[in-house]
């Protein structure tokens, strides 16, 4: 085993992590569970993450790597009992449906935004070409990240 | 997938020390980078990992003649450079844009990428085509340019690949590229990439390759020999993507048929260089 050191959803937490283990494994077993396993392969993006500012798919990434490193999940978007604005903005689009896939298109979502908080819908398309939805048609989540968009800029105003 | 075979992660801080423990480590060892096509695809036998991002080789750095990648910058750090942008009108972030997706592109290295060297890889055609070398550490460095790498036997046995070297532009280098997939996110049919160098409206120079034909890219030498001298007016281009079409060797395999990727290589070399076209005319 080896000791690793990660900071969650503002958590400064340690662990032992298996040698092999990817940070996937190593999140949901420690109670992370809106990151989902989906293909366990990089290709649907149910697993996204947000690890030094960027999003990324925790299934290929070796949980030893992110050493010292700062990880968001969708259980650190709601702050106070209050949903994140992105998470609003994906209810109130419907942009829900059976729900496996949102936690980690919310998180791409949050990456786009806090790189670019104007995205044009292609910019959108862009940014969760690698979340894959088995229910919706995509073109409610364009639109809650659109939403989420003024939200979040209008908050800042 | 289990990965529970893995006894070691090991993290060095110089390549002499990642090349002595991948020694040592012989056959059950294996270099990790940015760990995409490792965590995926590990085989049974590998114990022993070594992770190359600890050894501080991700900057990007502007010189006179090129603009120099460090192997673990990751493709979105290589799309967003500034100095990468000004490479033939910011051809290189192009076609990262149409490497998978944010998510992968944020942990994928250009060392890894360069090293797994998928036959469907769009990095590899369009670095050909800009003449890109790359710096190999085993024990001691070399320089030797990515096409004649993988022409070479022996590839990259235990070596380090340390860093990428683009040959900065000037005025008349233009490139393009162009994927061809099922969707957006799916891996090429088909890609490729051209290059030209135009004076005074004739092309003086050109590079083209292609990649997913299906084997690992290359560069097409008979296709480039039509195109010195001339202008890229529409039946130039539409000359050379007929070369292309009946020289380029494809084969057929799960993806698509050797007949369907002649004809996409012909769309191919005629969109990119139609693309340099219009640039030329609009004068960018
Ligand atoms: C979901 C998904 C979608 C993809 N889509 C595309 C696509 O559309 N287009 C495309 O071109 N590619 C695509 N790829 C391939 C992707 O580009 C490669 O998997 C990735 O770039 C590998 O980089 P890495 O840093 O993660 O390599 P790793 O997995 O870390 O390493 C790959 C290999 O290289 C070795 N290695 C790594 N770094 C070095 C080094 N510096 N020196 C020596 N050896 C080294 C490793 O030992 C290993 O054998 C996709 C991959 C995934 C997972
Ligand atoms: S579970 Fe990670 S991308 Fe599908
Ligand atoms: S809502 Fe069911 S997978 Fe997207």
């Amino acid at each position: 085993m080896i000791d690793i050191t990660l900071t969650i959803n503002g958590e400064k937490r340690q662990f032992a992590v298996n040698p092999g283990e990817t940070l996937l494994e190593l999140l949901r077993r420690e109670g992370y569970k809106s990151v989902k396993k989906g293909c366990e392969s990089g290709d649907c993006g149910a697993c996204t993450i947000i690890l030094n500012g960027r999003a990324v798919t925790s299934c290929i990434v070796f949980a030893v790597k992110a050493d010292g490193g700062t990880i968001l999940t969708a259980e650190g978007l709601e702050n106070d009992g209050k949903l994140h604005p992105i998470q609003e903005a994906f209810l109130e689009e419907g942009a829900v449906q059976c729900g496996y896939c949102t936690p980690g298109m919310e998180m791409a979502t949050y990456d786009l935004l806090s790189h670019n908080p104007d995205p044009s819908p292609l910019e959108i398309k862009e940014a969760l070409s690698g979340n894959l939805c088995r229910c919706t048609g995509y073109v409610k989540q364009v639109k809650a990240v659109k939403t989420a968009a003024k939200k979040i800029s209008g908050e800042a105003k | 997938m289990s990965r529970s075979q893995v006894t070691k992660y090991l993290r060095p801080s110089t390549p002499e020390e990642a090349l002595t423990l991948l020694r040592n480590g012989g056959k059950s060892a294996r270099y990790v980078g940015g760990g995409a096509d490792v965590a995926r695809t590990l085989p049974g036998d590998v114990t022993t990992l070594i992770d190359l991002c600890t050894l501080n080789l991700s900057s990007i750095e502007e010189s006179a003649e090129s603009i120099v990648i460090g192997a673990t910058a990751t493709l979105n750090e290589v799309l967003e450079n500034r100095s990468v942008a000004n490479v033939c009108n910011g051809v290189v972030a192009e076609m990262m844009r149409k490497v998978g997706s944010p998510l992968l592109r944020n942990m994928a290295t250009i060392g890894g990428t360069l090293v797994s060297a998928h036959s469907w890889s769009d990095v590899i055609p369009l670095l050909l085509v800009l003449d890109a070398e790359i710096t190999l550490y085993d024990g001691d460095s070399r320089t030797m340019g990515l096409g004649d790498l993988y022409a070479s036997r022996e590839r990259f046995a235990n070596s380090i690949l340390t860093s990428v070297m683009i040959p900065v532009s000037g005025p008349g280098d233009y490139a393009a590229f162009h994927k061809f997939s099922r969707t957006a996110y799916d891996i090429a049919l088909l890609n490729c990439a051209c290059y030209v160098h135009v004076e005074e409206g004739r092309c003086t120079e050109a590079r083209i390759a292609a990649g997913g034909t299906p084997r690992l890219a290359t560069r097409l030498p008979q296709v480039e020999a039509a195109l010195p001298g001339e202008a890229l007016s529409d039946e130039t281009i539409e000359r050379v993507a007929q070369v292309a079409r009946d020289t380029v060797k494809t084969a057929d395999d799960r993806r698509a048929s050797g007949e369907y990727r002649k004809q996409l290589i012909y769309a191919g070399v005629k969109s990119c260089l139609h693309e340099i076209a219009q640039r030329l005319e609009g004068g960018q």
